[in-house]
C-alpha cells in the first residue's frame, strides 16, 4: 500500500468516527428533547389539575358561604368558577390526549361537577327568591331539607376529590417515569460521546504511531546506508513495502551499487597505473646503468688516450645519469606509496625529527623542534613526509642564517604539524601547483630539484585522508602545514 | 687444478663484457664460455658431452632471456643425469620472489640480484664491475 494512501486512510477513519459521533449525538439529543417535552407536558397536566381542583373547591366554598351568610358577595367566586372551569377542562383534555384512563377520569369529574352545579344552582336560585320574597322560603326550605341535609352536594364533592386524587396519583407516576427516561437518555448521550471520543483519539493515536514507526525506522536505515556509503561500505537496503519510501531506498541501492562498481573500477585502474609506474621505472634503470658502466670502462681503459676536451664532455654524462636516477627513484617512491602498505609502529616523532634533521640539515642552519607526540603510525611514511619537507626547506633557504622549525598542534582527531623556513618563499599563485608531480618552480637545470618531493608528500597525506597547505609569500619564507591521524 | 671452467648464459652484451672484465681483474685461473640464451647453452653442453670435452664447473645464469629463459634452462639441466651436478649461480635484475623460489627448489649455489642502483655508497658493489668482482670471487672459493 502507498504511504500517502495509508496516511489518507488513517485520517479518513478518524474523520469518519467524528462524523458518526456527531450523528449519534444528534439522535440522542433528539431523544433527550422529546423526553424533556414529555416531562414538561406531564408537569403542565399536574399544574392544571391542581388549578382545576382548586377552582372547583372555591366554587363549593362560595356556594356554602352564600347559603350560610345570605351575602351575595360570596357568589362572585362561584360565577368566576362557572366560566373558568369548562375552559380548564378543555385545556386539560388537550394535554392528556394520549391517556384513555385519565380522559375517562376527567370526563367523570366534568359530569359530577355538572351534577353539582345543577344541585347548587337550584339551591342558590331558591335562596335568592326567598331573600327577595318571604313567601317563597318554602321552596328553599324544601330543597334545604331534602338535598343539602341529605348531603347530596357533599357526596358529589367527595367523589370529585377522590377522582382528582386518582388522577393526580397516576399523573405523578407518569411524571416520575418520564423524569427517569430523561435522565437515562442524558446518561446514554454522555456514555456514547465518551466512547466515541476514546475511539477517535485511540484510532488517531494508533494510526499515527504506526505510520511514524513505519516511516522513521526505514528513514533511519536509509540514513545509516548513506553514512556507510560515505565511509566506503557499499551495502544495500532490503525494503519490500512497495511505497514511496521503497522507491527512495531502491534509488539509494542503485546509487550504492553504481558507486561500488565505479570505486572497484577506479581502484583497479589505480593499481594498474601504480604497477605500470613501478615496472616502467624499474625497466628505465637498466639502460642507464649500462650507460654508466660504459662511461666507467672508457675512463678506466682509455684514460691516457683522452684529450682534456673529451674528458670534460665525458664527465657531464654521470651527472646527468645521477639526475635521471633521482627522477626514476622519485617516480618509484611515488608509485610505491599506494603499492606498499608499511606496518604501523610506535613512533616518537621528536626522535624521528632529530634523526631526519641531523641527516639533511647543514650545520650552519638553526633548527627548532617543538614538543612532539608519540604516535602509532606508518613510520616510513611520516619520515618520508618530514624528509621531503625539510630537504625542501634546506634547498630553498640559501642564505647563511637559515632557520627551520617544526611544530605540532593537537586539533582534536588529528595532529597538525608545521614545517617552516625563512627561505625564498613561494608566490601564492603557485600554491596548488607545487604539489603536482614534476612541477618545480626553479630553473630547469637545477640538478637538485626533481619536482617529485612535494607530490610524494601530497600523495602520502592524501592516502592517510589528511590535508596539506602552504603559507608563504615571496622572500618571507614558507610554512607547510599538514594533518596526521593520531592512530 | 684451479683452472675453473665457467659457462656464462647471458643475452645482455653489457653484462657479458662486465663479467669478462671482472674475471680478468680477479687473480685466478679460468676459462670462460658464453651462450646468449638457454637453447644455445644446452647445445654447447650436449656438444661437450658428445666430444667428451670437459663440462663447465660453474654456470652463471641470467633469468630474462629470449628463446629459452633461465628457469626453463635450469629445469632442463636438472633433468639431465649427465649435467645435473653442475653448480649454478643465478644473476638477475628481477626482484621477483617466485623466480627465487623456483630456482632455489631446482638447486642453485647462489642467487645474485644485480644492482640497479649505483650510488650505494658501497665501494665493493658500487659499479657493475665491482659487483661482479665481489661475487665472482665466491666461485673460486666454492
Amino acid at each position: 500500500m502507498k504511504l500517502s494512501t495509508l496516511i489518507f486512510l488513517g485520517f479518513s477513519v478518524v474523520i469518519g468516527l467524528s462524523l458518526l459521533d456527531s450523528y449519534v449525538n444528534n439522535l440522542l439529543s433528539n431523544k433527550v428533547n422529546q423526553n424533556t417535552l414529555f416531562l414538561t407536558n406531564s408537569e403542565a397536566v399536574i399544574r392544571n389539575s391542581s388549578k382545576l381542583h382548586k377552582g372547583i373547591i372555591e366554587m363549593q366554598s362560595a356556594f356554602r358561604g352564600f347559603l350560610l351568610t345570605d351575602e351575595r358577595n360570596f357568589l362572585s367566586e362561584y360565577y368566576v368558577g362557572l366560566k373558568a372551569i369548562p375552559a380548564l377542562i378543555r385545556e386539560q383534555h388537550g394535554l392528556i390526549r394520549g391517556s384513555e384512563i385519565q380522559k375517562t377520569r376527567l370526563d367523570s369529574i366534568s359530569e359530577l361537577h355538572a351534577q353539582w352545579i345543577n344541585y347548587a344552582d337550584s339551591l342558590i336560585i331558591a335562596k335568592q327568591n326567598a331573600l327577595t320574597n318571604k313567601n317563597t322560603t318554602a321552596r328553599y326550605n324544601y330543597l334545604f331539607e331534602n338535598k343539602l341535609r341529605k348531603q347530596v352536594g357533599k357526596r358529589l364533592n367527595d367523589k370529585i376529590s377522590e377522582i382528582f386524587r386518582a388522577f393526580d396519583r397516576s399523573e405523578y407516576k407518569v411524571r416520575a417515569v418520564r423524569r427517569a427516561l430523561l435522565s437515562a437518555s442524558i446518561q446514554k448521550t454522555k456514555t456514547y460521546s465518551l466512547i466515541f471520543i476514546i475511539l477517535t483519539v485511540g484510532v488517531g493515536l494508533v494510526s499515527s504511531v504506526y505510520i511514524v514507526k513505519l516511516i522513521s525506522r526505514r528513514i533511519t536505515s536509509m540514513v545509516n546506508l548513506a553514512q556507510s556509503i560515505s565511509k566506503g561500505h557499499f551495502t544495500v537496503l532490503n525494503d519490500n513495502k512497495n511505497d514511496e519510501l521503497t522507491s527512495l531506498s531502491t534509488s539509494l541501492n542503485i546509487m550504492s551499487t553504481t558507486l561500488s562498481t565505479n570505486f572497484r573500477q577506479l581502484e583497479k585502474r589505480n593499481s594498474e597505473l601504480n604497477q605500470f609506474a613501478y615496472v616502467v621505472s624499474h625497466d628505465l634503470k637498466a639502460p642507464i646503468r649500462g650507460i654508466y658502466n660504459v662511461i666507467q670502462w672508457i675512463e678506466e681503459d682509455l684514460e691516457n688516450e683522452m684529450s682534456p676536451q673529451m674528458r670534460k664532455y665525458l664527465s657531464i654524462i654521470p651527472q646527468r645519469i645521477n639526475r635521471m636516477e633521482d627522477l626514476i627513484h622519485g617516480l618509484l617512491d611515488y608509485a610505491r606509496i599506494s603499492r606498499d602498505k608499511p606496518l604501523k609502529e610506535t613512533v616518537d616523532v621528536g626522535i624521528l625529527l632529530k634523526d631526519v634533521t641531523e641527516l639533511l640539515v647543514p650545520k650552519n642552519f638553526k633548527v627548532t623542534i617543538g614538543k612532539m607526540p608519540v604516535l602509532h603510525t606508518e613510520k616510513i611514511r611520516l619520515e618520508q613526509v618530514f624528509s621531503n619537507l625539510i630537504s625542501n626547506a634546506v634547498k630553498y633557504t640559501k642564505h647563511p642564517d637559515g632557520e627551520i622549525s617544526v611544530n605540532c598542534r593537537d586539533i582534536g582527531e588529528v595532529y597538525e604539524f608545521a614545517v617552516s623556513d625563512n627561505g625564498i618563499g613561494i608566490d601564492p599563485k603557485y600554491n596548488s601547483k607545487i604539489f603536482e608531480i614534476f612541477q618545480t618552480l626553479r630553473e630547469k637545470h637545477d640538478k637538485e630539484s626533481t619536482g617529485i618531493g612535494l607530490a610524494i608528500v601530497k600523495r602520502i597525506i592524501d592516502d592517510q585522508h589528511g590535508t596539506i597547505k602552504v603559507l608563504s609569500a615571496p622572500g618571507k619564507g614558507a610554512a607547510f602545514l599538514f594533518t596526521w591521524a593520531k592512530t | 687444478m684451479n683452472n675453473k671452467h665457467i659457462l656464462l648464459v647471458e643475452d645482455d652484451e653489457l653484462d657479458v663484457i662486465s663479467v669478462q672484465r671482472s674475471l680478468r681483474k680477479i687473480d685466478q685461473q679460468y676459462e670462460l664460455f658464453t651462450a646468449y640464451n638457454g637453447i644455445e647453452a644446452l647445445e654447447m653442453l650436449h656438444n661437450a658431452l658428445e666430444k667428451e670435452t670437459p663440462l663447465p664447473d660453474v654456470i652463471l645464469l641470467d633469468l630474462n632471456m629470449p628463446k629459452m629463459n633461465g628457469v626453463e634452462f635450469l629445469k632442463a639441466l636438472r633433468k639431465d643425469d649427465a649435467l645435473k651436478h653442475i653448480k649454478v649461480f643465478v644473476m638477475t635484475t628481477s626482484g621477483d620472489e617466485s623466480d627465487r623460489k623456483t630456482t632455489e627448489q631446482l638447486g642453485v649455489s647462489g642467487y645474485l640480484i644485480k644492482p640497479l642502483n649505483f650510488n650505494n655508497n658501497d665501494k665493493r658493489t658500487d659499479s657493475m664491475d665491482g659487483f661482479f668482482q665481489f661475487h665472482l670471487r665466491k666461485i673460486f672459493i666454492s
